[in-house]
């Protein structure tokens, strides 16, 4: 099931190299043992892909996964409620009990569904649905992520601190709160003094009060090209792109690590060597931590 | 000139991270992203190694490497709630780092997962 995204346009082989084609074990005549669902509120090109369509009506992906769980469990749901998602109640009786049938069942879920009305509630709504189903079948979820690595950033920062992200470390130790210490939160509101950025062009894609908080405050920008964020940054500092012409690691959106070929030599450092650095720059000026406590390792 | 081609590389344009592709490089440039789909050949083709842009920009001057590392730790030191953000495309060697760098820092940390 594809809940909110395009792949056809956004991920162009999710479906031939992963989600849909390939030919296993347990599947294997490939596209022929599986059903596609997409849920959306127009039929993209992706729609063309999907056994099934859904056109859910815009701003009502919660009220519709919330009518799916009710149904998996035989509880009774009002037909108005029902009507106004867009979708009858025999589509979401026949997807109930193909859902159930499947022997394994996954929701790849974008940002038509985690960036619109409702936000992070659909996403924590779906994951229930989907942890729900496995009182049936083997059912998991799974964002549909934009860019390379930002898998690995969830990965490296669960390791590290044991949140995935907006975390602070303000008290020494990190604390993990989401729309306290979120970025657009904590730079909408004119919390943070400084910004390093890295991977990352917020000049071009946040919101314009957070952008003209990131031009008050010293930023410093890590970045193979000069960016928008570059261009109202204290510092730039040009790197060379990763998986081009720097080597190391990154994380497949279902949390495969994989090693990076670079085919090119960069003239720049690579972000790993810049951070290090910075970092190291860091160590020789005062801790910032009153009454003598001390560094630990993993800060060196 | 010398002509490379590098097998089984991986892409990181999107979270798909395909790790099949066969690009055909010449020193600078790379040539031909073989499997890749119309996203990730845009990506390969479209970074060279020339050099385009100065090492760095303090004040949107062209600096050098030790004075911007220099003048990024001292306004990263001298702040009060630092924040380390981004992350997406690098490497997790370099994320690793960032961690670390946000830990020493007592700063916030955070990804485009947030957004």
């Amino acid at each position: 099931m594809y809940w909110g995204g395009n792949p056809a346009e956004c991920h162009p082989r999710h479906f031939t190299k992963y989600a849909l084609m390939p030919k296993s074990k347990f599947l294997p005549r490939g596209r022929k043992d599986r059903t596609a669902v997409l849920v959306d509120i127009r039929p993209t090109k992706s729609a063309k892909a999907a056994d099934i369509f859904l056109q859910v009506r815009p701003g009502k992906d919660f009220e519709l996964i919330t009518i799916l769980r009710a149904l998996i469990k035989d509880q009774k749901v009002s037909e108005e409620a029902v009507a106004e998602t867009g979708i009858t109640l025999e589509q979401c009786t026949d997807l109930i009990e193909r859902m159930k049938k499947a022997k394994f069942g996954c929701v790849f879920f974008g940002m038509g569904l985690s960036m619109t009305r409702g936000k992070h509630m659909n996403s924590a709504a779906l994951l229930t649905l989907a942890a729900e189903m496995n009182a049936f079948t083997k059912f998991v979820a799974m964002p549909m992520r934009g860019h390379g690595n930002v898998t690995g950033a969830d990965v490296i920062m669960r390791w590290q601190t044991g949140y995935p992200f907006g975390i602070t470390f303000n008290r020494g130790y990190p604390r993990y709160n989401p729309g306290e210490f979120s970025t657009v939160d904590v730079l909408v509101r004119g919390d943070a003094d400084a910004a390093f950025i890295i991977g990352a062009d917020p000049g071009a894609t946040m919101p314009q009060p957070a952008i003209d908080h990131l031009a008050r405050i010293p930023t410093i920008v890590l970045d193979p090209h000069v960016t928008h964020t570059s261009n109202l940054a204290k510092v730039h500092i040009t790197t060379a792109p990763a998986g081009i012409a720097a080597p190391g690691t990154a994380y497949r959106m279902d949390e495969i690590p994989l090693p990076l070929k670079p085919a090119l030599k960069s003239p720049y450092p690579t972000d790993e060597e810049v951070v290090r650095r910075i970092k190291q720059a860091i160590v020789k000026k005062p801790f910032w931590m009153p009454e003598g406590a001390q560094m630990t390792a993993a800060q060196v | 000139m010398t002509l490379t081609v590098v097998n089984n590389a991986t892409c990181t344009f999107c979270g798909c991270v395909c790790d099949d592709i066969e690009l055909h490089a010449d020193e600078t440039r790379i040539l031909k992203a073989k499997k890749a789909c119309v996203l990730g050949t845009a990506w390969f083709l479209n970074h060279t190694v020339e050099r385009k842009y100065p090492d760095a920009l303090i004040d949107g001057k062209e600096a050098t490497l030790d004075e911007a590392i220099e003048a990024a730790a001292t306004h990263l030191h001298a702040a009060d709630m630092p924040l380390v953000y981004g992350m997406s495309n690098t490497t997790c060697e370099a994320q690793r780092e960032c961690v670390a760098l946000a830990d020493l820092l007592g700063g916030l940390l955070d990804s485009h997962t947030s957004l």
